[in-house]
């Protein structure tokens, strides 16, 4: 039977679809009867999320501006090709 | 079939970078970088990976026109920096070292009795979407905290799976990682989310 540790170990895999068949069934079945559980996968979805959220909103602008100042300082020297100008 | 108009913007950013259009270099660097970054620190530290996007940029310039589409640009371009890591870690004879070992966080692991059921369950409860959280400066700094605070194989591992959304096929080619072992990074990584956000709204603390 799967415990709440068992369930702990594998909850990622859970949430992103990587379960086969029975096992997958086991985690639902044991989700069913255990609140903690069901609150755990939870809160690790929302932290993920929350994670998601934060990282996608702001680049490090120096970092940007290193990169940018390396490739103008590259495109003056492009070889020119066909097509260019279209 | 009409070429001037694109049905699919990265098809036109792709057409204008193969032209050298500088104002699509700088949309393509803001979008692609951090991403770029991630992957490299998988395998280096900070310094030599800036280093490797900047080049690998460089190296675009003249490697675009090759670019046939057949893998997303994002994709193509993580594997142009993670093919330039390894190259670096081979020439200078290193590793990534990477514990795979446990799947579980020993914070979480104690939390559980010799009966494998919760001793100490989770408090955390999410009200607001993460959107909304992220409005609370003090809690987007502890976040910033403790990702950086994370190994870089957990992090980058999670950035290129969550925030640029690869498949996990392509996170494994990327970080030569296998789906196992990309499993264990993934879920060591959002277990220790997990455990910064629930200390940080039961007790404010970062």
């Amino acid at each position: 039977m799967l415990m709440c540790k068992d369930l702990a170990g594998i909850a990622s895999d859970y949430i992103d679809g990587e379960l086969t068949g029975r096992r997958n069934l086991s985690v639902k079945m044991h989700l069913m009867m255990c609140k903690h559980c069901r609150s755990f996968i939870g809160n690790l979805r929302a932290s993920t999320d929350l994670m998601k959220a934060h990282s996608s909103s702001k680049p490090d602008e120096e970092f940007i501006r290193r990169i940018d100042e390396r490739v103008a300082e590259a495109l003056k020297t492009r070889k020119p090709r066909d097509g260019d100008n279209e | 079939m009409n070429t001037a108009v694109h049905p699919d913007p990265q098809g036109s950013l792709i057409e204008d970078l193969k032209r050298g259009d500088s104002s699509a270099y700088k949309k393509a660097v803001r979008e692609y970088s951090p991403g770029m970054l991630a992957v490299a620190r998988f395998y280096l530290d900070y310094s030599s990976a800036e280093e490797i996007v900047q080049d690998c940029w460089v190296t675009v310039i003249d490697a675009i026109h090759k670019f046939e589409g057949r893998s997303g640009l994002k994709t193509w371009l993580h594997r142009i920096v993670a093919n330039r890591c390894k190259n670096k870690l081979r020439s200078s004879k290193r590793e990534v070292a990477i514990d795979f070992s446990e799947s579980l966080e020993p914070e979480l692991a104690n939390r559980f009795n010799a009966t494998g059921r919760w001793d100490l369950p989770p408090s955390l409860k999410f009200h607001e979407s993460a959107d909304t959280l992220m409005e609370n400066d003090a809690l987007s700094d502890c976040l910033d905290k403790h990702l950086s605070a994370l190994p870089e194989t957990q992090r980058s591992a999670l950035m290129l799976y969550e925030a640029h959304q690869h498949k996990s096929e392509d996170v494994c080619n990327i970080l030569d990682v296998s789906a196992s072992n990309l499993r264990v990074l993934l879920h060591r990584a959002r277990q220790k989310i997990f455990l910064m956000v629930e200390t940080f709204q039961e007790t404010g603390e970062c």
